[in-house]
């Protein structure tokens, strides 16, 4: 084996590390991309049985955007197991408890149930802000591009720029501003 | 950037170069002025005066070729999202109420899109500046789920069923 293939090989099968801004994103829609990542399925080499994963850095899942009014429609089960265990949490409650969970679940769910889901699990790391461990941030040599573009608010625009853009409307005659 | 805003603003700029007029402030026939209130304390008297000012929209508006000879945004041809804050912005009050449809001179279809997209761009709090004096400014300040982000789409507003939509098929085909 020459130095070339040797490098090759080691490079075809290294971990990459990607970074993904969920700021204004839907979790559900972008668990689908990043699904894609933590399995390998955008790698020529997939194969279920070989071990080709990425890792995933999810930051600020806590700006996640939902639809509408999924914040308050949504609801997360669970069972402890005993009688009376069931709670039904609405999506804003979990949030509330956890920024995390609600990115983590999304990913989980969109994953097939067998035995390898666990260990791709743990190759996704999600941060509620951009605060990020050195140790991981220093890994990271790639990032996944967002799905929907970030709403910019209008008092985040300069006075000028907003006095200076093309007008569709002018006021009546004689209107009184207010 | 928002995609209708960036073709307003294209549609803009080339309008103003085919002209190569530069637009000016000074009018021979009649300007259009509109009124501001001022309000001042002199002593124990406190006076309110309504002054003539010229529009400050004025250099800024965008010509339309009334070819449909519907409104500016149907004869723009313009998409508006609810993101579009800079366009959504126009047709509001500075408390943050939607204009009338007298002085949007909207047709009856935009007026009612612009004003649920004015609604969905306030309930994700893209406009904190324009709202009542007494409300909560940064969005994340609000109470329970309104804390979040929230987004929305725009193919849940319906047209505007017409009367004359029978008559006229200008109206519904849009
Ligand atoms: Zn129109």
């Amino acid at each position: 084996m020459t130095a070339y293939k040797r490098v090759q090989q080691w490079n075809t099968f290294a971990r990459v590390w990607h970074l993904y801004d969920a700021t204004w994103q839907n979790p559900f829609e972008s668990a689908q991309r990043i699904m894609k990542y933590l399995k390998g399925l955008h790698k020529p080499i997939y194969h279920p049985l070989n071990d080709c994963g990425d890792h995933v850095v999810v930051i600020n899942s806590g700006e996640i955007a939902l639809l509408g009014d999924e914040w308050r429609k949504r609801v997360y089960f669970h069972h402890t197991g005993y009688p009376g265990g069931a709670t039904w949490t609405l999506a804003w409650e979990l949030h509330d408890k956890d920024p995390t969970m609600i990115m983590k679940k999304a990913v989980y769910n969109v994953m097939d149930g067998n035995l390898q889901r666990r260990y791709t699990m743990q190759r996704l790391h999600i941060y509620p802000d951009d605060d990020v461990p050195e140790k991981i941030k220093q890994n990271i040599t790639n990032q996944i591009r967002q799905l929907r573009p970030v709403p910019k608010r209008l008092d985040r625009y300069a006075p000028e720029e907003v006095q200076r853009f093309p007008k569709v409307m002018d006021w009546p005659k004689n209107y009184i501003l207010r | 950037m928002i995609l209708g805003a960036l073709k307003l603003w294209q549609r803009y700029t080339c309008l103003s170069v085919a002209m190569c007029v530069p637009r000016q402030n000074v009018h021979l026939s009649c300007a259009k002025m509109i009124k501001e209130i001022h309000e001042s304390q002199e002593g124990n008297v406190r006076i309110f005066q309504g002054v003539n000012i010229l529009s400050p929209r004025e250099p800024y508006l965008v010509k339309t070729d009334d070819s449909r000879g519907c409104c500016t945004i149907c004869s723009l041809g313009l998409d508006v999202k609810h993101t579009d804050v800079l366009i959504l912005s126009q047709f509001l009050r500075s408390d943050g109420c939607m204009l009338p449809r007298r002085v949007t001179g909207l047709c009856r279809n935009q007026q009612k899109r612009m004003s649920k997209m004015v609604a969905m761009a306030q309930k994700a709090g893209l406009m904190p500046n324009i709202a009542p004096p007494k409300s909560k400014m940064d969005p994340k300040r609000r109470y329970k789920w309104k804390k979040y982000n929230t987004y929305f789409d725009e193919s849940t507003i319906k047209d505007v069923r017409s009367i004359t939509s029978g008559k006229k098929g200008a109206s519904t085909q849009m």
